[in-house]
């Protein structure tokens, strides 16, 4: 792209309305002859860099729901067969909180549920007669946005783990 | 023309802000449960309480964000608790913080998660 023939496309195309630069101009050119052609300028839109990278899709709400049961499932399964009969132990188990989400995020990468946007709360404590409590409040949209838990326990642990999906717009 | 498209995140309000969330969930924790000992019968009505003030105040701040708030309230006896998380999310938008509290019988631990939108 040369600085040069800055001068001679607007005086050759006295159509443009836009006072253009050099590459512009001739970009411009380019669209007058040949209106049919779908190419995105991307020398155009300056003012946003990335909007040719993402093309917008105008989806409103996901193609697939968030597959609650499957994820259930898997929850169930990973937790059980991991901790079943693990007695607690303060250094494993804190490996384990780290191993379980690792390995229930990466499980859910298999499903390649797209769109959805997931946060995976995996807690492990000793059981010693304490009492504990937890909750949780979520701002979303019911309509697509939910969670899956699933709790498990055996003589000296329990284990919470939690998976919330958001559809991301 | 392609300007169509606004930008929403500019500066501070694109991403998430830890620090002035974690002053704004110590402060609703305070607030709840600030001088009181553990009580089994209330206990759940505090969590409730936290989680409830804590995203009044994140909503209020107006940001374009999804907000996840988790709360866990556990009694001091000695046991151990491991809280662990993993998001598959936006890294440069999306964000969480963690506040923990304790006094002399208790424990709380509240996670906030955000997600753009």
């Amino acid at each position: 792209m040369s600085e040069q023939p800055k001068e001679k496309p607007p005086k050759a195309e006295k159509k443009v309305k836009l006072p253009a630069e050099g590459p512009r101009a001739k970009e411009k050119a380019g669209r007058i002859k040949d209106p049919a052609s779908t190419h995105v300028d991307e020398h155009v839109t300056h003012e946003d860099p990335t909007a040719s990278l993402i093309p917008n899709t105008y989806q409103l709400s996901p193609n697939k729901p968030f597959p609650i049961t499957t994820i259930s499932h898997i929850l169930k399964e990973e937790i059980t067969h991991r901790l079943r009969d693990v007695r607690y132990d303060p250094v494993r188990s804190r490996e384990m909180t780290l191993t379980l989400c690792e390995v229930i995020r990466t499980r859910m990468k298999e499903f390649m549920i797209s769109r959805y946007k997931t946060v995976i709360l995996v807690h492990i404590g000793q059981l010693n007669g304490q009492g504990l409590q937890i909750s949780s409040r979520c701002l979303w949209d019911p309509n697509f946005d939910t969670f899956v838990s699933h709790s498990f326990k055996n003589t000296s642990l329990f284990c919470s783990a939690t998976v919330y999906g958001i559809y991301f717009e | 023309m392609l300007t169509g498209m606004e930008e929403y995140t500019s500066g501070d309000d694109g991403n998430f802000n830890t620090d002035e969330t974690s002053v704004l969930v110590k402060e609703c924790i305070e607030g709840v449960i600030g001088g009181t000992d553990y009580n089994h019968n209330k206990v759940n009505q505090w969590t409730a309480n936290i989680v409830e003030h804590s995203l009044t105040h994140l909503v209020k701040q107006g940001r374009p964000f999804k907000y996840i708030v988790n709360c866990t309230i556990m009694q001091k006896s000695g046991a151990g608790l491991h809280t662990a998380s993993s998001c598959y999310w936006d890294t440069t938008t999306d964000g969480s913080c963690t506040v923990r509290w304790e006094n002399r019988t208790m424990y709380c631990v509240v996670s906030v998660f955000a997600v753009a939108m």
